[in-house]
């Protein structure tokens, strides 16, 4: 059943595989998946992990039942307007109209999204509010069952109940729909139009004049593919406003986990007490609380400049949040016995007096590493393997693109003392990891 | 069969629809439902009000920075244990010595290791079907706890301490288990997969409206119609904390006292803006905004 499903959400870097087929699956036993729009609902609760994920969940339901592509950045309305499948929605929903309306491209829009996101809960609220309706009806005599609205009704209800079909029939049904919609490229007007908008391709009833409106499904389907909130950060792309909270989830990393247990005497004894003199081993798990960090960045030059405030902004972050010593210094282009602990590089710290601290200290130097081949010279070289063998865990962490670094020959110099890394939340991510194995 | 009917909210509590439907799956599914979403977005009140309306017990299990899955299934009662194997061996002694009165165990049999199992939110909302079963803030919790979970929502079983015994629940008699999250940390992905996810979105200026009238019903709705238009404006500005629904109640508990003009006035002049904003800077950036051009706040809030 479906079982092109799970690769084709994953391509969209969601997380899908055989339990999510299975509790799909189950979900249908249990009549939850009537209409496309319960399928869109029922994978959304089982797929998505994070409101990061809606967005590419949302695409990749697009792209999988309605053949519909969203291309980077574009608004759900456009990438509709402009699929094969909206054209034969559109094509079939104007024949069936009886007396056609003129509608607008966005009025039809609007029809076609709510068809596709109907849902068994929108049927039933349609249906119970019928009911009232009619039986609110003074005019309504006993017996009188010749009423156009009751028949619409009876249409809804059966459109909404297939218990009558088996499951595995159910089944068998979708998978040969989604087959079609692979080979025949005819739009997925299977899916929806053709008799409404249940995607087993039953008669529907939905049509003819009864609007459903306000499904809401389509509202917010709209609403997450206009807002970056809904997408994953890029976590390849060069540190800046957008990405510094990822950036620093990646530092975040830099707390060591360990699974390290130690017997906690202290506990032990106040525990035992508590008991009445029965003492039990209480064990405490060994975390390091620790974190001291040092951190050397370039600001000369206009190289640096783009980058310095998402810098700044990101080590703040970490400053306030976990490691509460941390400092800072600054440097034109490469390091030879001085740093600055001001970005205007007027106070002076002589490099001897940083390597006198603690070696537990972490070290993240950020620069672009270009300059004259003439400035780097056997001091600064001297400098960096000075402080690389003092403290061990120490990286270089560039802005630059990791494509370009090839091209620059003080880069490629500097590399060779210090481990470098791209200043990208995965660059990051991966420069704590290697930091550390390092003791 | 399990309370699978759909619930839409009740009186005093509006529940989203999508919320709902997410809501009514888990129950259906039988899987714990996780819930995420900015604080203040009515989370913790879903199951709680559900469980109201519906007459079903409830059961809650608040997560803290040092809670354990002992506290949430069971937990030995080593001390009791102690005091009444005791007894018995002084029983005993005061039997031979000639002493009629015995000391009492409270009917507790030390042979019998189940007496001494204290039970937690998990074991007894297992026990009484139907029933909800609330985790609050999961997100507190140390990372383990949520992959000591794993076992428990996956095989509806829980084994208890020392006595070893064993609790099950049939599939029809799950409780309805929520569990919430402000997103502080992040959940292991093994555990999310494990549950029904459903992420809050923050209200719209309609729906808040609705929420608000649920709260205050006797509110002017011109007292609300300009608290709103500040509130999403706050919101808009790019606050490093941005307000939530709890905090707009709470200003609106304090404008409401007075009379409508008196109400528009204060909110105008943002009266009681502290209750809104909760740091140091972002107060400064509104203070440096309403001065910069003092206009915007009372055009903004009049035309309406």
């Amino acid at each position: 059943m479906l079982e092109s499903l799970p690769a084709a959400f994953r391509s969209h870097e969601l997380k899908a595989d055989v339990r999510t087929l299975l509790i799909l699956r189950k979900a249908m036993e249990k009549n939850l998946v009537k209409t496309l729009g319960d399928i869109y609902n029922v994978l959304k609760a089982i797929i998505v992990q994070d409101p990061e994920d809606i967005g590419p969940y949302t695409r990749a339901y697009y792209e999988y039942f309605l053949n519909i592509d969203i291309a980077n950045g574009e608004r759900l309305n456009d990438a509709i307007l402009r699929s094969e499948t909206f054209r034969a929605w559109k094509e079939d929903y104007i024949r069936r109209q009886n007396n056609p309306e003129d509608l607008s491209d966005e009025l039809l829009v609007e029809r076609f999204l709510d068809a596709v996101h109907l849902t068994t809960y929108d049927i039933k609220e349609i249906v119970s509010g019928r009911e009232i309706m009619d039986n609110d009806d003074p005019n309504m005599k006993d017996g009188e069952v010749d009423n156009p609205q009751d028949a619409t009704r009876k249409h809804l209800e059966r459109m909404a109940d297939y218990s009558d079909m088996s499951l595995e029939e159910l089944l068998e049904r979708m998978e040969k729909i989604a087959e079609q919609q692979k080979t025949q490229h005819s739009g997925g007007s299977h899916w929806i139009g053709t008799g409404g908008i249940s995607p087993y391709g039953h008669g529907g009833a939905a049509r003819d004049g009864i609007r459903v409106g306000g499904t809401g499904g389509g509202k917010m389907a709209r609403m997450v593919m206009n807002d970056r909130k809904y997408f994953p950060v890029d976590m390849d792309s060069i540190l800046n406003d957008n990405n510094v909270d990822a950036a620093l989830a990646s530092l975040k990393g830099i707390m060591e986990e360990s699974a390290h247990e130690q017997l906690d005497v202290e506990k032990t004894i106040q525990d035992g007490l508590k008991r009445g003199g029965l003492f039990l081993p209480e064990l405490k798990s060994i975390s390091q609380q620790k974190l001291q960090v040092i951190l050397l960045i370039d600001n000369g030059g206009y190289s640096m400049d783009p980058y310095i405030v998402s810098i700044r902004e990101l080590f703040k972050k970490m400053k306030t949040r976990f490691a509460h010593d941390l400092e800072t210094y600054y440097f034109h282009n490469t390091i030879y016995d001085k740093v600055y602990s001001d970005p205007s590089r007027r106070d002076a710290v002589e490099v001897s007096r940083l390597l006198q601290k603690d070696s537990e200290y972490r070290l993240f130097i950020i620069g672009d590493a270009s300059m004259a081949p003439y400035e780097l010279n056997k001091y600064s070289l001297r400098t960096y393997h000075r402080i690389k063998k003092k403290f061990k865990r120490t990286v270089w962490l560039n802005p630059e693109p990791e494509k370009y670094w090839r091209h620059t020959f003080t880069l490629q110099v500097i590399k060779q003392a210090i481990e470098m890394y791209p200043l990208t939340p995965n660059g990051i991510e991966k420069a704590v990891k290697d930091m550390n194995k390092k003791k | 069969m399990a309370e699978t009917s759909f619930w839409t909210g009740s009186e005093s509590y509006l529940c989203d629809k999508e919320l709902a439907q997410a809501f009514h799956m888990a129950r259906t599914l039988s899987m714990p439902l996780l819930i995420e979403g900015e604080p203040g977005t009515g989370k913790t009140e879903l199951p709680l009000q559900y469980a109201k309306d519906n007459n079903l017990e409830t059961f809650v299990y608040p997560v803290g920075s040092k809670s354990n899955v002992e506290q949430f299934v069971a937990r030995f009662d080593h001390v009791k244990y102690l005091r009444d194997s005791q007894i018995e061996i002084l029983n005993a002694q005061r039997e031979e010595k000639g002493l009629s009165t015995r000391l009492s165990t409270g009917g507790r049999n030390p042979e019998s290791l189940s007496d001494y199992v204290i039970k937690g939110p998990a074991v007894q909302a297992f026990q009484s079907p139907h029933s909800v079963l609330l985790i609050d803030e999961i997100d507190k919790a140390p990372r383990e706890f949520p992959n000591d979970l794993l076992y428990a929502l996956s095989h509806r079983k829980l084994v208890l301490p020392e006595s070893g015994e064993v609790i099950e629940v049939a599939e029809e008699n799950m409780p309805a288990i929520v569990i919430t999250s402000n997103r502080e940390q992040e959940l292991p992905t093994a555990f999310k997969g494990r549950c029904i996810y459903h992420y809050i979105h923050f209200p719209d200026a309609d729906v808040m409206r609705d929420i608000v009238g649920k709260h205050y019903p006797k509110v002017d709705p011109k007292i609300v119609d300009v608290a709103l238009d500040v509130f999403y404006h706050l919101r808009n500005i790019g606050l490093e904390r941005a307000p939530t629904t709890r905090e707009l109640l709470n200003w609106l508990q304090y404008i409401k006292q007075s009379t409508t003009e008196e109400a528009v006035a204060k909110i105008e002049k943002l009266e009681g803006i502290g209750a809104l904003v909760k740091t140091q800077s972002d107060l400064e950036k509104i203070q440096h905004m309403v001065l910069q051009n003092p206009d915007d706040y009372s055009r903004r809030s009049t035309h309406n």
